[in-house]
């Protein structure tokens, strides 16, 4: 009746998309915080930012039925 | 019955239900963003209706059933006629826009599928519709979608806060509403491609009926444009008393809950809808809200709305459906009673706007300035101190949604 299955699979990748895309762009803050920052954590920020948006850029591969059809 | 007749006005309330669609769920992308400041109020509902816009063009395919298996439609089945869907449109219209003057949300697509089931029962009797489907299509996601939303809202808070926690210097808290752009962005493109679908469906499935089109078409390039402009402009319209109700009636919203709220929207809608598990938008942006108000230390959820809104869930299909049932019994007189339908319907309509004016909701931007000075300032006068009142509260919000450690609080507070 009801694909328990797959609510399953839904539930378990929603938690874990929100909870990896959220943790990317709260490194990349917390990288960028305090007075005098050093190089490495900038470049460690920007990675962090550059991958949440891969992770956004994804969604939008998703919402888009021409790129994945 | 003239087919013509009838095919023309399930077009036209095909696309007012567009409209209210588009008007009812702008709060699901846009109601943190405005809270938080991240967004300009006209500048967030301008964003969401382009990208509904443009995602009601991305997506074209049209589902092969109204109902999607609530009603068993097809061969073998009970046939549609168009003016069952025209009773069931007047059901979900009607029963957005008292959910709209409540400023509850709740979900189009329920409102849809109830008011069809409505007039399908009395239209071709009780065996027409497959109440299993109801239980595990709209019943039972109505339990688990703000669950799933809610627990991966939740968790997303707890880490961000936690990961962002800087106990003697200044955090950047503040840079989670650059995030919260991109996240709502993503909430506002996917339900462009979902939502205005529906209607299209609608308006190509009785095309189909009345003979206008072949079985199977795509629908028509004028279907597609009307439906994405539909859409498009009530979503840019926006729906400020529900807006309101999740930006700030549930809890009070931080940029950090916010961003994790709109990810965590994002995140559920997508994997539903690419792993078979569908979920309403709607449903998941409030769980979300809930989620995220439940994972700040010292946050409060207003349970007495929370409990409204789930109340609102659980009778949009049977108050629909009532509406629905009700109008499809009129139009079974014959082409006057679809006349008496469409009539009624207007003047519920009608009589909802006149109410919503009597009790107008606070416009975001559009202040109003004391009705005194009106009087007294000229057009120029009245538009800057406006614009003033609304810089000033797009300031308020902004410094209410960002969390200072102790570390320099003065300076922020001052």
């Amino acid at each position: 009746m009801i694909d328990w299955g797959s609510f399953v699979v839904v539930a378990v990748v929603s938690i874990g998309s929100a909870a990896v895309l959220v943790s990317l762009f709260s490194f990349g803050l917390r990288l960028l915080a305090g007075e005098n920052r050093r190089w490495g954590a900038r470049i460690g920020a920007y990675a962090c930012f550059a991958l949440a948006a891969l992770g956004v850029l994804y969604g939008i591969y998703l919402i888009v039925p021409a790129l994945h059809k | 019955m003239d087919l013509t007749y009838v095919v023309v006005l399930v077009i036209v309330l095909a696309i007012f239900f567009d409209f209210t669609n588009g008007f009812h769920d702008t709060a699901n992308a846009m109601a943190t963003p405005i809270a938080t400041g991240a967004l300009r109020p006209k500048v967030a509902v301008a964003l969401a209706a382009v990208l509904n816009l443009v995602g009601a063009f991305l997506s074209t395919a049209v589902a092969a059933t109204i109902s999607g298996g609530i009603i068993r439609e097809g061969p073998g089945g009970v046939d549609i006629t168009p003016s069952m869907i025209f009773a069931g449109l007047i059901g979900a219209v009607i029963w957005n826009l008292v959910t709209w003057l409540r400023g509850l949300p709740s979900s189009s697509s329920h409102a849809l599928f109830g008011g069809l089931i409505g007039a399908a029962l009395v239209g071709a009797g009780l065996d027409s519709v497959d109440f299993s489907v109801v239980l595990s299509k709209v019943v039972l996601p109505a339990l688990l979608a703000p669950l799933v939303a809610g627990i991966a809202a939740f968790l997303a808070t707890r880490l961000a806060y936690r990961i962002t926690r800087r106990p003697v210097e200044k955090n950047k808290r503040a840079g989670f509403r650059v995030g919260q752009i991109f996240t709502s962005s993503l909430v506002a493109l996917a339900h462009g491609t979902n939502d205005a679908q529906k209607t299209m469906g609608v308006i190509t499935l009785t095309l189909i009926a009345g003979g206008f089109l072949q079985t199977g078409s795509a629908p028509p390039f004028w279907v597609v444009v009307v439906c994405a402009c539909a859409i498009a402009a009530g979503t840019y319209s926006g729906g400020w008393r529900i807006i309101q109700t999740l930006g700030g009636g549930l809890t009070d919203i931080k940029a950090t809950q916010g961003f994790s709220a709109e990810a965590s929207t994002a995140a559920t809608v997508l994997a539903s809808s690419h792993l078979g598990f569908a979920l309403s938008t709607t449903q998941v942006a409030s769980g979300s809200i809930i989620g995220a108000g439940l994972g700040r230390r010292g946050g409060a959820i207003q349970w007495s709305t929370a409990g409204k809104i789930v109340v609102a869930w659980f009778i949009t299909l049977p108050a629909s459906a009532a509406v629905g049932g009700l109008c499809e019994l009129i139009a079974r007189l014959g082409p006057v009673g679809l006349l008496i339908d469409a009539v009624l319907g207007l003047t519920v309509i009608v009589g909802i706007f006149v109410a919503s004016r009597r009790r107008p909701a606070e416009q975001s931007n559009a202040l109003e300035v004391d009705v005194a000075m009106n009087s007294v300032m000229t057009r120029n006068e009245r538009r800057n101190a406006q614009k003033k009142r609304s810089e000033e509260l797009l300031a308020a919000r902004r410094r209410l949604s960002d969390e200072s450690s102790l570390f320099g609080y003065g300076q922020d507070a001052s």
